[in-house]
């Protein structure tokens, strides 16, 4: 738990963002939030681009992605990342307001490590997102990162 | 009959009877060259019978000017050569004449002195036949005038009046006889008394007079025309001599003269006027000429009477006809619209039985045999390719069909799609019919040494026709073809219209997805901030003055529900799109974990469950999850008010189904409004008394009508409710077509 790595929300809605980000108050979680307001620039951050080009290095602790994003949407950020196999052990957690059937599918196929369906309760919105924060930031051990070429 | 063999059949009806080389006796015939008079056949007679002396290759000359002068007017293009009476060196003869590629064929006959002597004129004879058959009410009346001027004109024993049916065989429909020949009115006589080749020579021509039998042929020489080589023919002319056979048929019959003109419908021989002598009896060529017009007239009139009918038969048929089309075009199905209308459907073609065959769905009215039998009929007359079938008499084609007789004989059928074996057919029984035969038709021919000789035997013979219906007029056969087309339209109509339909339907569904997509993503977000802006403003506010926290909590709850409906909305909708993945389903389990769902909504209240043993449901597991949430939350809400709720699951095997039923102890409802519980939207409570969105109940239907099911519901004010479910067993998916 020494090295608490940050957790990357991404996040267009600039209400949901409030929202989510007293929710995770709430946790009193120590790592760090970065923000990222669509697809492009939380790629930019996995990948150390633009931006995100002088950063620490490393990956978040988890990835909480809306599904509907300007310029490149959820799914693709999150085709993007389990596509790649040295980020595709990050966990991805979709966010969405969508209850439709074929996002689920879709980022079931694409790996996507859980789905949460943004309750309009918010206290169960508080609840999902304190539940995740925990689960991801600081129970969730991540892999050893495999090392290629060796 | 193990003597009488095919060749000797066939020898009979291949007999040449135009061209006899003959004719018989009691006139004298010649052919002249139409170019230059010069005389190229003669009867061996001719000189015997007209004092001629012209001899072949010679002209005729001055001996009688007469005959010269109407032969070459005649030839002029001048009057027709019909009959005229002509003077032969002082004799006065009747001659006719009529050319062929042969010759000019002229007839010479003397004119008996007693056949001159037409009581009341030929005239006036013809004049009250035409007056009858103005008056004539039906076919038997018109026929009845006509033998009785034929005879009166003609002077024969007996004449008769015979009408032949579609397989030939000639019925007496009217007779008038001086009583010296047996009667023979209403007896049938088989069509293989009057072979086929005598049938085209009478429809050619219409009169043909035998004197006497027992005549000697006079042969005609040279036997081959000079012209073309081949023997004279003979078609036309009146003193043509006959087969052998039929001079031996009518000595048989006990007759030694007769006569027969023919009737032509249609250019088809529908009948013949004959007259028939004890003794040898000549009838004069200008008596003739009468009878051939009696049987003229009496032809049109036949034709135009058919006529007549057939256009009022077409009419009467064609009305039912439009009343079906019109009551089937507000139908969806054909078959359901036929049924519907049996009576029409029957009308058409005035049948006992109908049945539709439509994409392997069977349907049939009236008299029908079984299900079995109307497939393999089905089957066998789609086999023969014809588009419209028909036959009075279906075990003489299928003799399987025999046992149906009773139901089924006479069929008509359409074949009414292009692709799939559907037809229509209708039905009609078998009628029994007692036959008088003018001699076992059976034993039409008798064995001779060396040829066939016609039967000896006319005596009455009684028969039973059976397996045979009344047969279909050509105007119910039309009616049912022109129906065909109507119902190709109607099914092509109803095709395109299907088509267009599910085109529309089509995009209705894309553009119902799309909007949905975008209510989930859209609106549902709105409600969530007002929601979590109201829950963070009261927890930063925790003083606020209970006015203040009231309305506050006021928002949170109505952005909630709006939330929800949008959600409940939204599954209602997705519910239809959404593909059914069935399978089996352990329903105690379900009711088990719907159960534990439930605890929040709970609370702190008793609840009691009762949940007894389920049987196992085929269906979609999260869509009757659904459902089964939707009526064991609605007993937790409605049993609110209880000190103690009860709640019974339970369940049935039905057999085909399998039955789900929740019951409670809860607030109910009034009967009444039981239809209206599974409407979208329907609420029999106020909203402050239990809250919630109306379609819970609505997507219960939905969902158990997806899958083949059923609902209902049960409740007393006060007392409780029980809603209960049906779903189908899973079908067997064999293949087996039922019935097949």
């Amino acid at each position: 738990m020494a090295d608490l790595r940050p957790i990357l929300l991404v996040e267009d809605n600039p209400r949901d963002l409030e929202l989510t980000l007293a929710a995770l108050a709430k946790c009193q979680l120590a790592n760090k939030i970065v923000v990222a307001r669509d697809g492009a620039e939380a790629l930019d951050y996995l990948y150390l681009r633009g931006p995100h080009a002088d950063r620490v290095p490393g990956d978040p602790a988890v990835v909480l992605l809306d599904l509907k994003l300007p310029k490149v949407d959820g799914i693709e950020v999150l085709e993007q990342v389990k596509r790649d196999p040295a980020q595709r052990q990050i966990p991805v957690v979709m966010l969405t307001s969508s209850r439709e059937e074929r996002d689920l599918v879709r980022s079931y196929e694409l790996g996507v490590n859980a789905f949460v369906v943004k309750p309009v309760d918010f206290n169960a919105f508080f609840e999902a997102i304190q539940d995740l924060g925990m689960f991801w930031a600081i129970l969730n051990e991540p892999p050893p990162r495999l090392s290629y070429g060796t | 009959m193990s003597g009488v063999t095919p060749e000797m059949l066939a020898g009979c009806a291949a007999e040449p009877i135009h061209i006899p080389g003959a004719i018989q006796p009691q006139g004298a015939l010649m052919v002249l060259s139409p170019e230059d008079g010069r005389l190229r056949h003669a009867s061996r007679n001719l000189r015997e019978v007209t004092g001629l002396s012209v001899g072949l290759g010679e002209r005729l000359n001055d001996e009688a000017p007469d005959l010269l002068r109407r032969i070459e007017d005649w030839l002029a293009g001048g009057e027709p050569a019909t009959v005229h009476v002509v003077d032969i060196t002082g004799r006065p003869f009747t001659m006719s004449g009529h050319v062929t590629a042969q010759g000019a064929v002229v007839e010479l006959e003397p004119v008996a002195s007693s056949n001159t002597a037409v009581p009341h004129g030929l005239y006036g004879h013809v004049r009250a036949f035409l007056d009858r058959l103005s008056h004539a009410a039906s076919l038997d009346a018109m026929a009845e005038a006509a033998v009785d001027h034929v005879r009166a004109l003609t002077g024969f024993n007996r004449t008769l009046l015979y009408r032949f049916d579609e397989k030939g065989d000639g019925t007496v429909l009217a007779e008038s006889s001086d009583g010296v020949l047996p009667t023979l009115l209403r007896q049938r006589f088989p069509a293989s008394d009057i072979p086929a080749q005598a049938r085209a020579l009478y429809v050619l021509n219409r009169l043909r007079l035998i004197v006497d039998a027992g005549y000697t042929p006079c042969p005609v020489e040279p036997a081959l025309s000079p012209v073309d080589g081949r023997r004279l023919d003979l078609s036309l002319a009146a003193l043509r001599s006959v087969s052998p056979v039929h001079l031996e048929y009518m000595r048989n019959m006990g007759t030694q003269a007769s006569m027969s003109i023919s009737i032509v419908v249609n250019g088809g021989l529908w009948g013949l006027i004959s007259g028939h002598s004890s003794g040898p009896h000549g009838v004069d060529a200008q008596v003739r000429g009468a009878c051939d017009m009696i049987g003229q007239v009496l032809s049109l009139n036949i034709e135009a009477r058919q006529q007549a009918e057939h256009a009022a038969n077409r009419l009467r048929l064609g009305r039912r006809e439009s009343d079906l089309l019109a009551a089937l075009s507000g139908t969806e199905a054909l078959d359901a619209g036929l049924a519907a209308n049996s009576e029409l459907w029957l009308g058409i073609t005035e049948a006992d039985g109908a049945a539709a065959l439509v994409e392997g769905r069977l349907t049939t009215t009236g008299r029908v045999p079984p299900e079995n039998v109307l497939r393999d009929l089905a089957a066998r007359i789609h086999e023969t390719g014809e588009q419209v079938f028909s036959t009075p008499s279906l075990a003489a084609l299928w003799p399987a069909f025999a046992a149906e007789a009773g139901i089924v004989s006479g069929v008509l059928a359409i074949s009414v799609s292009q692709i799939r074996p559907d037809l229509l057919i209708w039905l009609r029984p078998e009628i029994v019919q007692e036959v008088e035969w003018a001699g076992n038709p059976h034993k039409a021919v008798e064995e001779g040494a060396r040829r066939l000789h016609p039967r000896r035997s006319f005596e009455t013979w009684r028969e039973q026709v059976r397996l045979q219906a009344r047969p279909w007029s050509a105007a119910q056969i039309e009616s049912a073809a022109s129906f065909r087309a109507a119902v190709q339209n109607f099914l092509l109509h109803h095709a395109e219209e299907r088509a267009e339909l599910s085109d529309k339907l089509e995009r209705t569904n894309q553009e119902l997805e799309a909007f949905s997509y975008s209510v989930s993503h859209d609106l549902r977000a709105p409600f969530r901030h007002i929601a979590g802006y109201a829950e963070l403003l009261s927890e930063r506010e925790a003083g606020l003055e209970p006015t203040s926290r009231h309305y506050l909590t006021s928002i949170k709850e109505a952005a909630a529900a709006a939330g929800r409906l949008v959600d409940d909305l939204l599954s209602f909708s997705q519910l239809g799109r959404h593909r059914l993945a069935s399978s089996s389903l352990d329903m105690n389990k379900l009711a088990a974990e719907v159960k534990r769902s439930l605890a929040t909504d709970i609370g702190a209240r008793v609840v009691e469950w009762e949940i007894g043993d389920l049987p196992p449901a085929w269906g979609d597991g999260s869509m009757i999850r659904q459902a089964l949430l939707n009526l064991m939350q609605n007993a937790v809400k409605y049993t609110a008010p209880r000190e103690v709720a009860r709640i019974r699951v339970t369940g049935a095997d039905l057999g085909e189904a399998t039955a789900y039923t929740v019951s409670d102890n809860g607030v109910g409802f009034e009967m009444a409004y039981a239809r209206k519980l599974f409407g979208v939207f329907q609420r029999l409570h106020l909203a402050e008394e239990f809250e919630g969105t109306g379609i819970g109940l609505a997507l219960v239907k939905r969902i158990v009508d997806r899958h083949g099911g059923t609902v209902s519901a049960q409740g007393t004010p006060g007392k409780g409710a029980e809603f209960s479910f049906t779903l189908p067993k899973r079908q067997t998916p064999t293949g087996d077509t039922p019935g097949g």
